[in-house]
């Protein structure tokens, strides 16, 4: 029996459509793994079931009735969950506290009867299964019982529909395996899930069926059994066409920049060396690690062990400073957070990491600054009025042009360049890509972190792709593409090969 | 022209602020106005002008400082000790300096280095260094920390507190010049910059390459010098310190002015030489009431409600961007 059924469903945000004629069912009592790249529209869809978002058109049938554009607590109402990836649990409340926000048991004059919510709280967690004391303080909670109690949450509002947005990117294996055996014993109990994740062995591991997004489209829905990691990878990346005529082979100089097996707090044993005026694209899904192996080679996390060379020298890791001295910088990601300073001019925010490694002379010399501007605004072709305007003044593109110059002005060798083309248009990413490449023709060595792989195969020499904080392959520069990248990103190579052993064997 | 106009107005308004209490200033004294009553408005700035400067600072990188009243009767106390067994004016100036400097550098590593919350830190030294203060003169049975007039550069140092250049006290000009060198700090060092980067977004700051821990520090040592100089200011004009009374609510009136001189509490936003406005303000309200003959204990109500307004204006100002 379907107990959703979501049709012809449309959604665009400022004229961008992001969800276009969508289709998307689910049965009771099945787990249905929604898959697809990042930017496909899972969320979208997702949030406009939850009530998050109201959608330009379709229709939504839930048990056979149709669910008008409502609000969140509507869905609730009507029996629909959403657990999200970031945690709502309140860490100062205790566990029975968070299992009855909003629904409070009181007496008369409003005086919570807690003895009834303890007991309540306590059987609904044993009928799950889960080993949790009421009374405990949410916030000592581990990542993993949060997520649990996030469930129980759920649960305990009776709903028949739960989506799960990327549940387990917290959890260690084992309490993955815990959080599948609660999902099957409910889904036996007529429970349906929504499982978005990008890692591929979980989806034949919990999955009945699937349905796979991409760019905005419905593209495909079938039974798990019947598919293999490989052909959902395809129907997640498609066929898309790469142009690669920004790309040009170059002559690579001598090996500049070594990172032996360093380990830290989120990546383990990342090993690679690079040669001078090389691009190596980094990838792998969100929270894979990529991000802060770049973070720990410019000092901003800790290394625990491992060492850094460059050109030869060892560097002093753990500061910014000496990652600055070492002739290395950062364009953070997130640029809004982590790189704008929004209160001051365009020729400020150029400026600032030059003065904060070359403070010998404390007086500024804002002519020969200017001058200086002037020259990276015709290299970068920084479209801005004035040096005296704001920053946020300028559109994104931009914005990111002048974060560049900020570290181009520092003469910095090696550029690490974390997702740089988060939230700019089309067209300012193609001039972004261009002017890596040109910077690496000019010598300079290039990371550049991404989730979207066309940009990798635009401009990489190399790609390291990460799983679960390590290297899980290295692949030259024609073994690029998407199919092959998100097989090892998903870590879907074992789930393959596990099948072709046991069909073997 | 009309945009030009409300540029003037966002980065200027301050002086708009100043300009209409002066109006009102001198449509209440009349024909009573003197020149040395518009000189006796930066007189009576200078002290309270000093130490604002150092707020100012600190509030650019968006932290606050309540310990400065605290540390001006602290250091002021002390100072006059050092001048009454040295009899050095000179000597004397850099103790309070110094003294201030130390007061600052005690707030900035707990701010700045243990990362606690400068609300907290500060509120803490106020109370510490009030009571220091207090305690110390208590054990020295006086009810007030009284300079040695019998020294015999007693009367340099008297002059140097209420002699004037041109009719331009001197203390005026040291506020003068101290304002100056703030200016100058702020807006053509890379030390300036780096304070109103790490107030604009600390986070970029600190990925921008900027030792943030070393500015916070840094601005709070500079923030006690200049509390230190006020001390001293305040010794060479009115020659004694009353630990209990002296430097009362200047933390508040100095934010006060810090904020009228149009330098947002969030950091990041302002220029130096809106306080040097903020503060004249400030005593020209004072000034006012003691023309209209209104009751005293009714100074701060008026300070209290021209905050609020001077604030407002702000905030309409920023929503209509």
């Amino acid at each position: 029996m379907e107990l959703l059924k979501m049709e012809h469903i449309q959604k665009a945000f400022f004229g961008v459509t992001v969800l276009d004629d969508v289709s998307f069912c689910v049965k009771t009592g099945e787990v249905h793994a929604l898959l697809g790249e990042n930017g496909a529209g899972k969320s979208t869809l997702m949030n406009i079931l939850a009530g998050v978002y109201t959608k330009d058109g379709g229709t939504v049938t839930f048990e056979g009735r149709e669910l008008a554009d409502g609000s969140i607590s509507d869905a609730e109402h009507a029996g629909i969950a959403f657990v999200h990836q970031e945690l709502n649990i309140f860490n100062d409340l205790k566990v029975f506290e968070n299992l009855f926000l909003g629904k409070e048991k009181t007496n008369g004059i409003g005086k919570l009867k807690k003895k009834e919510m303890i007991q309540e709280a306590g059987k609904l967690l044993e009928e799950m299964g889960v080993e949790l004391n009421p009374v405990e303080q949410a916030g000592n909670l581990d990542t993993g019982k949060k997520q649990l109690l996030e469930i129980a949450k759920a649960l305990h509002s009776n709903a028949k529909l739960i989506i799960l947005d990327e549940p387990t990117t917290a959890l260690n294996n084992e309490e993955i395996a815990h959080l599948f055996d609660i999902i099957r014993r409910l889904k036996e109990k007529g429970t349906s899930f929504v499982f978005i994740s990008h890692k591929m062995p979980e989806i034949f591991q919990i999955a009945d069926r699937y349905t796979v997004l991409r760019n905005s489209r419905f593209i495909h829905c079938g039974e798990i059994s019947k598919v293999t990691a490989e052909e959902v990878t395809r129907y997640m990346v498609g066929d898309s066409y790469v142009s690669s005529d920004l790309y040009e082979p170059r002559q690579l100089g001598d090996v500049i920049f070594q990172v032996q097996n360093i380990s830290g707090e989120a990546f383990e044993d990342v090993d690679f060396e690079m040669r001078k005026g090389e691009i190596i694209g980094f990838t792998g899904l969100a929270g894979a690690g990529a991000s802060q192996v770049m973070q720990a080679i410019f000092g901003v996390i800790p290394i625990k062990s491992g060492s850094i060379r460059v050109f030869g020298e060892e560097l002093h890791t753990g500061s910014i400073h000496q990652a600055m001295k070492g002739k290395i910088a950062m364009v953070a990601s997130n640029r809004k957070e982590n790189s704008v300073l929004p209160d001051m001019t365009i020729l400020e925010n150029m400026y600032v990491s030059q003065h904060a490694i070359e403070s010998k002379n404390p007086h500024i010399q804002k002519k020969k600054e200017i001058e200086k501007f002037e020259k990276y605004r015709q290299l970068l072709n920084i479209k801005a009025n004035t040096h005296k305007d704001y920053i946020t003044s300028l559109s994104g593109g931009n914005q990111q042009k002048v974060i560049l110059a900020r570290w181009l002005n520092t003469e910095a060798e090696i550029l690490l360049f974390d997702n740089p083309t988060q939230g700019i248009d089309v067209g300012a990413k193609a001039e972004i890509y261009r002017l890596i490449l040109k910077l690496a023709n000019e010598g300079k060595t290039i990371i550049v972190n991404t989730l979207e792989i066309p940009e990798i195969q635009k401009i990489a020499d190399r790609c390291i792709v990460f799983y679960h904080g390590r290297i899980a392959a290295r692949l030259a520069r024609q073994e690029i593409n998407e199919e092959t990248v998100m097989l090892y990103a998903t870590n879907a190579v074992y789930q393959t090969q596990g099948r072709t052993e046991e069909a073997h064997g | 022209m009309a945009k030009r106009l409300k540029n003037f107005w966002h980065n200027y308004n301050f002086i708009i602020v100043f300009l209409g209490i002066f109006i009102a200033f001198l449509a209440v004294n009349g024909s009573q106005t003197t020149w040395t009553s518009v000189t006796n408005i930066f007189l009576h700035s200078a002290i309270l002008g000093t130490i604002a400067l150092g707020m100012g600072l600190v509030v650019l990188t968006g932290d606050i400082d309540l310990s400065v009243g605290s540390s001006f009767v602290l250091v002021g106390g002390i100072t006059i000790i050092f001048y009454n067994k040295t009899g050095s004016i000179l000597l004397t100036a850099l103790c309070g300096i110094l003294l201030g400097c130390l007061c600052g550098f005690i707030n900035g590593v707990l701010v700045g280095k243990i990362k606690m919350p400068p609300f907290i830190v500060t509120l803490a030294t106020m109370l510490i260094f009030r009571s220091v203060s207090q305690y110390m003169m208590n054990e020295m049975g006086e009810t007030r920390y009284r300079i040695d007039a019998t020294k015999s550069s007693y009367q340099a140092l008297f002059n140097f507190g209420n002699g004037s250049f041109l009719t331009i006290a001197y203390i005026v000009l040291v506020f003068l010049a101290m304002a100056a060198l703030m200016v100058y700090m702020t807006t053509s060092t890379k030390f300036g910059k780096r304070i109103y980067a790490l107030g604009s977004n600390e986070k970029a700051a600190k990925l921008a390459g900027v030792n943030v821990v070393w500015t916070r520090i840094f601005v709070f040592v500079i923030c006690g010098a200049l509390t230190g100089l006020a001390s001293f200011l305040k010794i060479a004009k009115d020659t004694s310190f009353d630990p209990a009374t002296s430097g009362k609510n200047f933390e508040l009136y100095s934010i006060a002015a810090v904020v009228i001189g149009g330098i947002s509490m969030s950091g990041g936003k302002g220029n130096i030489i809106g306080i040097v406005f903020g503060t004249m303000s400030f005593t020209l309200i004072d000034k006012i009431i003691t023309a209209l003959g209104m009751n005293a204990l009714l100074n701060d109500t008026v300070k209290g409600l021209i905050l609020l307004i001077a604030v407002g204006m702000q905030m309409i100002r920023k929503r209509s961007n």
